[in-house]
């Protein structure tokens, strides 16, 4: 999620990947979240169910969006979310109920619409579930993809591995890592054709900003954790946090209220996160075994061997590393 | 302090073969060369490259480590002719290298050393296999198997005592074999390894066609390839990774 408005003065430039090389952190939720609904929508639902009903797009889509990074000397570490952030408890209540609307229309549709409509529908009701978390990791397991269980939000301890040097990237598609201080965000890793960069010290350079101050903006303008305030857009609010020095400021001057705004500053500057991981980057897959665990899954091998192949190809060439 | 004169041939077979890696490399100066250790970003690829100060006209350094990007220094170098000479000299003060080619004055600034990936050691292989193959072989046994695959597999039979290139494609094979008589000279142990064709068909590019090129082997090891330039007066050496054989 995070405010897509934020694109107005983020400094962003696209980049290919030519250009890149490295360990990049991903937060998992998004990128898998991306993956579920385009396979959800371009695949027959055949070849993600299970005979007795169980939907696992997940696993077509971890294949398929895999052989991108290791194709492109990208290593990626996947992030997941610890516990939702009790802030964000809204957000996540929002977006289901909003799902459950869909569900209820997918369901009052669904003998009479045609196929694009119902696929619509149907990428637009995926949850990441129980069984979708836990194959996700398995699989990933299996093709000895870091994995990285955060105390909190995934992006924040994405971001906070990239401050400190653990990683050289952190991929998402949310605006919000600008606001947790990750360096450099990788955009549209999950789309065709190039990448964008998003430069956090660039982006504070440009409008001559302090980090504080960028969250500031941030929660003028609505962030996962407030809706903002009325009127005021990331322009304006830059413009207001230079005039008036901070949040605080700004909010006496226009006569506006952030409820709890403290505790959402801090979940930017200082959320939760751990130091506590370690991740091996050198990185061989079990083929075999992803392929067998894909088959207890009832996919098909059609749906996965050439994404297979994709990754198995990328990643054969060994390291000088490992002779010395 | 550095100051030398050097052909411009000899200059860019040297760069040439370092460039096929990385972009910036450090170059080492002292009294007896020029030194450049290398490896490219994903580990696969190292270059260790000598030029003797006799490979220079002129030459003469108290022993100074600069850090330069390998393309710009290759551009200002390809504006000389065959055999112009390219006067190089390091600015003490500003720390930029001065390059003269027949009247063209270029200023390059250079990298910070410190700010370029630390150089690799060599690795100490041991490896049961060594072939002496001319340049030219090489190019043919890459340019084929490149029509038919991403990668090639590098042998030597020890029982029959020949060296083989294999190269399988979805459709089409490529097979090149030499015995004891077409190569330079053989000494034989048991090696079979796969090779990524993106990396060897840069450092082919590297090789002259003349060369005699030293091949170390092993089983799903490393490779080395070690061959002079500069008329004797330098060498390169290249080691590259092996890809993991599948099935």
């Amino acid at each position: 999620m995070g405010n897509a408005a934020f694109r107005e003065i983020a400094t962003i430039e696209a980049v290919s990947f030519d250009e890149l090389s490295g360990v990049v952190a991903v937060d998992a939720h998004n990128w898998l979240y991306r993956y579920l609904t385009t396979t959800v929508r371009f695949t027959s639902s055949d070849v993600y169910t299970t005979e007795d009903g169980t939907e696992v797009a997940n696993l077509v889509g971890v294949v398929q969006g895999l052989g991108k990074f290791f194709e492109n000397d990208l290593v990626p570490v996947f992030v997941f979310d610890g516990g939702v952030t009790e802030l964000k408890a809204e957000e996540v209540d929002d977006r289901r109920e909003q799902r459950e609307t869909y569900e209820q229309q997918l369901e009052d549709e669904r003998e009479d619409a045609d196929a694009t409509r119902i696929a619509q529908l149907e990428s637009r009701t995926q949850r990441l579930t129980d069984v979708i978390h836990e194959t996700t990791r398995e699989l990933l397991d299996h093709l000895d993809v870091p994995v990285v269980e955060a105390p909190a939000e995934g992006e924040a301890q994405a971001a906070h591995m990239a401050r400190n040097g653990g990683v050289d990237y952190v991929g998402s598609e949310d605006y919000d890592t600008l606001l947790l201080g990750a360096p450099v965000t990788l955009r549209k890793l999950t789309s065709s054709g190039n990448l964008e960069r998003m430069d956090f010290q660039a982006t504070l350079e440009a409008h001559d900003l302090t980090w504080e101050q960028l969250v500031d903006v941030g929660i003028l303008c609505g962030t996962d954790f407030n809706d903002g305030v009325d009127g005021i857009g990331p322009k304006t609010a830059v413009k207001k946090i230079h005039e008036h020095g901070d949040l605080w400021s700004v909010l006496e001057a226009e006569d506006a209220y952030v409820d709890r705004g403290d505790a959402i500053r801090s979940l930017f500057l200082n959320p939760d996160v751990t130091d506590d991981y370690s991740v091996d980057t050198d990185v061989s897959p079990d083929i075999d075994a992803a392929r067998d665990y894909l088959t207890e899954w009832e996919i098909p091998h059609s749906a996965v061997e050439r994404g297979l192949e994709r990754i198995e190809d990328a990643t054969a060439q060994t390291g000088l590393d490992e002779f010395f | 302090m550095f100051t030398a004169i050097v052909s411009s041939g000899t200059l860019l077979a040297a760069l040439d073969s370092v460039s096929v890696l990385v972009d910036e490399c450090k170059i080492r100066l002292d009294e007896d060369g020029a030194t450049i250790r290398a490896i490219d970003p994903a580990s696969a690829g190292m270059v260790d490259l000598r030029l003797e100060a006799d490979a220079f006209e002129s030459y003469e350094t108290d022993g100074e480590t600069i850090g330069v990007n390998l393309t710009r220094l290759e551009d200002i170098a390809g504006m000389a002719n065959a055999d112009d000479l390219i006067n190089l000299t390091l600015e003490e003060k500003t720390r930029k290298l001065q390059i003269q080619i027949d009247g063209l004055e270029y200023t390059l600034a250079l990298i910070d050393p410190d700010s370029i990936r630390q150089e690799p050691d060599l690795p100490d292989l041991d490896l049961p296999a060594t072939i002496a193959i001319e340049g030219r072989d090489i190019d043919r046994a890459v340019t084929a198997a490149d029509m038919v695959s991403d990668h090639i597999a590098l042998g030597v039979n020890d029982a029959e005592e020949f060296f083989y290139v294999d190269a399988e494609g979805d459709t089409d094979d490529v097979h090149f074999e030499l015995d004891r008589d077409e190569l330079i000279s053989l000494s034989a142990g048991d090696a079979h390894s796969l090779f990524s064709l993106d990396y060897l068909k840069e450092m082919n590019k590297a090789i002259p066609k003349d060369a005699e090129v030293t091949v170390d082997l092993g089983d799903e090891f490393p490779v080395n390839l070690q061959f002079e330039i500069a008329e004797g007066n330098g060498s390169v050496t290249y080691v590259l990774a092996p890809r993991i054989q599948g099935n």
